[in-house]
């Protein structure tokens, strides 16, 4: 049996240690909330230097130049129909398990998150690149799934491949022999073309809800 | 991030109903029915002859805790958690509120003599597992575990998904400790005490849950960018695992403070003795 001294100086170090512990882990609360990952990092640094968390490009010439047909079967004039309006553009597929559909989501949530007039000012528009599966009937249900007003665009795989090509994008690979569940692989940044010509911004896989509520008001007035 | 994982972790593959081994996990459920062999010897060899073996009720609620884990850690549940912030709480309240709480239930009684007769050991626990700082060190792991920037580091790895697993079980073992483990005696801390104990736990648990549920935007990358799965978008899946965290949560714990109510009310009739004949 301890004397009585000792045991009081046993229970008191445990107070002291206790104390410690908890003071610690309550110190480490605000360094731990401000550890970023690195690519989080990398976009706020974009953001001081440029006001976009995506990555900015100016003197990048007009926007491109091409007509698709549309989910009715109508011609798509994406120069004459989205003059004045900040358009994003992104190539994918449908059937894409991964990074389309999850910047389809990311970009209907920001959207919803903007005013009506601000809306009506913004097109997303996806360019399949995969037309062969990806009928009108599949991306206006699929893209539906998202946001109804998203514009889906179809064209042959050689058009698809050349405006991919003039915009500084690998063409698509498309593994049609491997499986009929094939996959296409292609692009995965979302390219931003503010209203007026001569800016682009591109949005790599990555990008999320946050970094579009920064930016999408800025990519409307620039 | 193709082949075959020790552990569980978030993955950039779409999502595939094809169950996929996690040897890591086996190992685990190995050792801890190892460990109640190991246990199980410990209490006979304390108590020869009577009371050393566990009664049935102990290896049921030590069964039903590696049961829990498994769950938890396994395929689906633990694989999902690398998809969804719904299933990466349930996978939290599997961990840290169900499996601890069952396991220091079925550990036996023989177990706990032996240990309550070591001093040292007696002295770290009383520390350890002193209500208040068993809370505080509970939820700083809850916090901890559910800052974006630790779930956006740690998940991405079979060994960060391992270090927050086993920091779940570990804080859950601590936090339960005083409420269910009758060692070390803490005659002061008797049923009301443990109640209140809980009590706070679950007013602890709405900071957390409030975050999650009332957030405007997603808050962990890891889930943003997830493969998706099922119908559920990033934000609803946050919300769910808000709610889960509340309602999940709760449930456990007011499923204890209802049973330590009936405890405590079943020793005070005991101690009133019956009623005297007219």
């Amino acid at each position: 049996m301890k004397p009585n001294h000792e045991r009081s100086s046993i229970r008191g170090t445990g107070r002291i240690a206790s104390l410690a512990a908890v003071a610690v882990c309550l110190g480490l609360m605000p360094v731990a909330c401000r550890v970023e990952a690195p690519e989080r990092a990398e976009a706020e640094e974009r953001a001081r230097d440029t006001g976009y968390r995506g990555i900015y490009l100016a003197d990048a010439g007009p926007r491109p130049d091409f007509v698709l047909t549309d989910m009715r079967g109508e011609a798509f004039d994406l120069r004459a129909q989205t003059e004045g309006q900040l358009v994003l553009l992104f190539f994918g597929y449908t059937f894409c398990p991964d990074v389309c559909p999850v910047h389809m989501a990311s970009l209907a949530a920001a959207k919803r998150g903007l005013s009506v007039d601000e809306q009506r000012r913004m097109r997303v528009i996806f360019v399949t690149a995969d037309p062969r599966r990806d009928t009108p009937e599949r991306l206006r249900e699929w893209l539906g799934n998202f946001d109804s007003d998203f514009v889906g665009l179809r064209g042959s795989e050689a058009e698809v491949d050349s405006i991919m090509l003039a915009l500084g994008l690998p063409a698509a690979i498309r593994d049609t022999a491997a499986s009929p569940d094939y996959t296409v692989g292609h692009a995965s940044q979302v390219i931003a073309f503010p209203p007026g010509d001569g800016q682009r911004v591109i949005y790599p896989f990555g990008t999320r809800q946050a970094d579009w509520k920064h930016d999408l008001p800025r990519l409307l007035n620039p | 991030m193709n082949g075959l994982q020790w552990w569980c972790s978030a993955q950039t593959l779409a999502w595939s109903w094809v169950p996929r081994p996690f040897p890591g996990v086996w190992l685990l459920v190995a050792l801890l029915a190892g460990l109640y062999w190991a246990l199980r010897r410990t209490a006979v060899e304390a108590a020869p002859g009577h009371g050393g073996s566990p009664d049935r009720r102990r290896k049921w609620a030590w069964l039903g805790g590696v049961l829990a884990l498994w769950i938890a850690l396994d395929w689906p549940v633990g694989a999902l958690a690398g998809y969804l912030a719904s299933a990466h709480m349930l996978q939290y309240l599997l961990t840290a509120l169900v499996a601890p709480p069952l396991l220091l239930l079925g550990v036996p009684d023989g177990v706990w003599r032996r240990l309550a007769s070591r001093p040292g050991a007696i002295r770290f626990l009383r520390f350890l597992t002193h209500p208040l700082i068993a809370l505080a060190i509970f939820q700083l792991i809850l916090f901890y575990t559910h800052l974006p920037s630790v779930v956006d580091r740690l998940m991405v790895t079979p060994l960060g998904s391992f270090a927050i697993d086993t920091l779940w079980l570990a804080g859950g073992l601590v936090f339960w400790w005083p409420v269910v483990a009758p060692v070390p005696t803490r005659p002061r801390f008797g049923y009301p005490l443990k109640m209140g104990y809980l009590f706070l736990a679950t007013v602890l648990n709405t900071m957390p849950y409030a975050f999650l549920t009332f957030g405007e935007l997603p808050f962990y990358g890891v889930y943003e960018l997830a493969p998706p799965v099922g119908l559920l978008g990033p934000h609803q899946d946050q919300q769910v695992a808000g709610l889960l965290m509340k309602v999940g949560g709760g449930l456990i714990l007011w499923t204890a403070i209802t049973i330590q109510f009936f405890l405590w009310y079943g020793r005070e009739g005991e101690a009133e003795g019956p009623a005297p004949a007219a």
